[in-house]
């Protein structure tokens, strides 16, 4: 990524926001929000997760290209907890206004709600997409060192020995885990799972050979992948991805219908005034033609999306649904 | 060996530009005030400065968010010599007899043993990164959850007679901080346990607002009122006085040794951190002392250790990172995320594909840490007048500092509750002479005992023998038995003794 292609000033822009947002905090607030004049003041944008994250560094660039067009500074704040659920839930509590966005997930906004019975927030009721900005597949990977070549290599193995291949994951509840499970599902194979606090111990015991397999992150597992550490089996979209052009889809490996992808949005609080989401559509779709920002999802795997408000909540209800399905069929409710 | 200098000569060329050396002056110096100011540690400083690496080359932005986070060693004994209080959660055990020095008039000759076993710590380590960092970062993959275990519990057993006084208080404490660390997500379930269905509490209690809490806010409750002397400003401010005298150079040496291959060794690891190393170091030198019953009162060992083995625990931290892409602790995820903004995405290729990068960033931590060592020295006599603000301005500012670090370190709102809860339980364990340091570290070790735990008898499908089986675990845990056995063999050999004398009576 080019670092030296941003507006001149910027950073004095940011500051300057900061200042602006600490005074404008002394003063009532002018005014129902409405579409004209938005924004008058910083609009954040809430990473559910540490800083330093695929989603913090994705929320971080679309911050950089919205901000101009909005005419105000977008701030990134990082509200890690829960897996997500600490900064979705503080973003479903914000005010309706568009000032406060959300950078939710997979797991966020759409497993968290299947999984958990005592969330305080419920995703489809709760936010009013924006957009749904990206989508990547993951992928199967075992260590460069191991036996399994194929993924029929890995279902024989699995149905000749129940409860015995391992498979990591950065948790519970994460895509990783559940596109795991999906896979145990419909290959009828019954493999363990290790959950971790975190990728990066699960990519530690990976490549400690301690784990037979992970269904990773794109982004994490293709440096390992290219420094011929990890041998990828399967990509588990629907179609094969550009950034491993030879390796086959689950599906096309003999998992017929196998289709499953993380994927990353912008949301505002249920109640967003129209007119707020569309100008907010509006800029941050037009940010995901930049020629920086594409260049960045093409390095990092990620497949541009830009769904319509309307379009995202019906790809999210369907995702409620798929993993819902796969949650009853493993048992895998919490509380 | 040509291409080891060729490497060195390209490192030094890239950290000895004005723009590399510029930022490492910025990193380091930020990184020290963070370390000093207690509460604010360098995961908030870093996080903060996330964003303005943006606007720079991804080799000096490295260079300076590593600076604030080995600055900030250096920092963080500070404010535990000085007031008993930790300036970053990792420094708590420096508290144990860096304050007592202070009250004894010593504070500048720990403050100055503390800036050295800090050099001799992290130059330990940056030559392990130099020479070895792919081969340890390779050795370390062979650490599995079963000898994750076995080095925890050689940890715990090492450091139960980490405080003074009644050995079942402080056994006690440790309960208590191991039932602390049980709050949170369960890694292997997801359930959440002992949140009482707060969501703040579902990553568990935030070790920061612990620590903080614990030994920060407890220690100002403690004077008030209590009209407490502070700590004796040394009179004699002079180079010559805080440097130490011949015998007490032979008294340092050693433990900073120790620590630095302690440090060094834990830092490797991902997922422990210096935490654990200086606590390991402080236990380990307590073990092997002449006369165990100095520690506490103002021991140099006390200070020398872990100050040298959590400065090498960072800089090792950068090995598993740097040669294969695991960042061991948040920190150095912030930092990987630093590198991945710039389209650079660390992992087992990239000190043969980044070499101006990785040797630039290594050799800026020769230069960062003699800017500290040099920055240091003289400040000693600056930090030391500190004590003369009265307590009455001074306390206020630092709860401040306290409930600001913790605020920051996660956004979180919550986590000053849970600083001023701590700093109430603190104060009363006080009252009743209940030691604060196993708390911390039950707290710190008790959740990845657990985890390693389960992980080790998922992954071997419930075998107990995987920990006896395997190696390394076994070493370890061979390691632990010798040590208990040490520590009962005066009891045992005592009652050996009276039974025979008992049957020779007979």
């Amino acid at each position: 990524m080019r670092h030296d292609k941003f507006a001149p000033g910027t950073r004095r822009g940011v500051l300057a926001g900061l200042a602006l947002a600490a005074a404008t905090a002394l003063l009532p607030l002018a005014g129902p929000a409405a579409a004209q004049g938005f924004p008058e003041r910083p609009v954040t944008i809430v990473v559910p997760f540490p800083p330093g994250g695929s989603t913090d560094l994705l929320a971080r660039q679309i911050a950089e290209k919205i901000s101009a067009p909005l005419g105000q500074p977008v701030v990134v704040e990082n509200r890690a907890g829960a897996g997500g659920a600490v900064g979705a839930n503080y973003v479903a509590r914000s005010d309706p206004d568009g000032y406060t966005l959300l950078m939710g997930v997979t797991g966020s906004n759409a497993i968290s709600s299947v999984l958990r019975d005592d969330l305080p927030y419920e995703p489809l009721k709760d936010f009013a997409p924006v957009s749904l900005v990206v989508s990547a597949p993951l992928v199967l990977v075992v260590n460069a060192e191991s036996e399994f070549t194929s993924v029929a290599d890995v279902i024989a193995f699995a149905q000749e020995n129940p409860q015995t291949f391992t498979h990591g994951s950065p948790g519970i509840g994460t895509s990783m885990h559940l596109t795991g499970e999906l896979f145990g599902l419909e290959t009828g194979t019954e493999l363990v799972h290790v959950p971790y606090a975190g990728s990066a111990a699960a990519m530690q015991d990976l490549l400690g050979g301690q784990l037979d397999a992970m269904f990773a992150d794109l982004l994490v597992s293709s440096e390992y992948i290219s420094g011929g550490r990890l041998r990828a089996l399967a990509v588990t979209s629907a179609a094969r991805h550009p950034m491993l052009p030879d390796v086959p889809t689950v599906a096309e490996a003999g998992v017929e219908g196998f289709a499953a992808t993380s994927w990353q949005g912008v949301f505002a609080p249920a109640g967003t005034p129209e007119p707020v989401l569309d100008r907010l559509y509006e800029v941050v779709t037009a940010a995901l033609t930049d020629d920086d920002l594409k260049a960045f999802f093409a390095e990092r795997g990620f497949m541009v999306e830009g769904r319509t408000p309307a379009a995202s909540q019906e790809f999210i209800a369907a995702e409620i649904d798929k993993w819902g399905k796969v949650v009853d069929a493993a048992g895998l409710k919490t509380n | 060996m040509e291409g080891f200098l060729a490497n060195v000569g390209l490192g030094l060329a890239t950290a000895f530009s004005p723009v590399s050396l510029l930022f490492c002056f910025i990193g380091v110096t930020v990184g020290m005030g963070v370390g000093v100011l207690p509460g604010i540690g360098p995961l908030a400083a870093i996080s903060l400065a996330l964003p303005l690496t943006y606007y720079v080359d991804p080799t000096s932005a490295l260079i300076m968010l590593a600076g604030i986070f080995y600055g900030a060693q250096y920092g963080g004994s500070t404010a535990s010599i000085l007031l008993n209080l930790p300036g970053t959660a990792t420094s708590a055990v420096t508290c144990l007899d860096g304050y007592p020095m202070a009250q004894k008039g010593q504070a500048a000759l720990a403050l100055f043993v503390t800036a050295i076993n800090s050099f001799a710590g992290c130059s330990f380590a940056i030559l392990l990164v130099m020479g070895f960092a792919p081969a340890i970062a390779e050795a370390a993959l062979a650490f599995g959850s079963a000898e994750y275990f076995s080095v925890m519990v050689l940890g715990l057993v090492a450091a139960s007679t980490l405080s003074v006084g009644s050995p079942l208080k402080g056994l006690a404490m440790v309960v208590f901080g191991l039932a602390l660390g049980l709050c949170g997500t369960d890694v292997n379930t997801g359930y959440f346990r002992y949140t009482f269905g707060i969501l703040e509490l579902s990553d568990g209690l935030s070790l920061i607002a612990v620590a903080m809490g614990l030994f920060g806010v407890a220690e100002i409750l403690a004077n008030i009122g209590t009209g407490a002397a502070p700590a004796l400003a040394p009179r004699d401010l002079s180079f010559r006085a805080m440097l130490p005298t011949r015998a007490e150079w032979k008294q340092i040496w050693a433990p900073t040794a120790r620590g630095a291959v302690i440090g060094s060794f834990i830092g490797a690891l991902p997922g422990t951190g210096p935490g654990i190393a200086s606590f390991m170091a402080y236990a380990f030198e307590k073990r092997i002392a002449k006369d165990p019953s100095r520690f506490g009162k103002g021991a140099l060992e006390g200070i020398s250790a872990p100050e040298a083995a959590n400065n090498a625990s960072v800089q090792a931290a950068f090995i598993p990172t740097l040669s294969l892409g695991i960042p061991g602790d948040a920190v150095m995820a912030v930092l990987m995320g630093a590198m991945m903004l710039h389209g650079i995405i660390p992992g087992p290729s990239f000190i043969a594909e980044q070499p101006a990068m990785f040797w630039g960033l290594v050799m800026s931590f020769w230069v960062g840490n003699l800017v500290l060592l040099v920055l240091n020295i003289p400040l000693i006599g600056l930090w030391v007048r500190l004590l003369a603000i009265p307590y009455r301005l001074l306390y206020p500012a630092i709860l401040v500092f306290i409930c600001i670090g913790v605020y920051s370190a996660s956004n979180n709102v919550f986590d000053i509750w849970v600083v001023l809860v701590f700093g109430l339980i603190g104060y009363g364990m006080r009252q009743f002479h209940y030691p604060a340091a196993p708390v911390l570290l039950g707290f710190i070790l008790g959740p990845l005992l657990e985890e390693h735990f389960r992980r080790a008898l998922l992954l071997s499908r419930g075998n107990l023998a995987v920990f006896a089986e395997r190696p390394i675990s076994a070493v370890f845990l061979a390691l632990t038995l010798g040590l208990l056995a040490l520590s009962f063999s005066p009891m045992i050999r005592r009652r050996f003794r009276r039974a025979r004398a008992a049957a020779g009576e007979d």
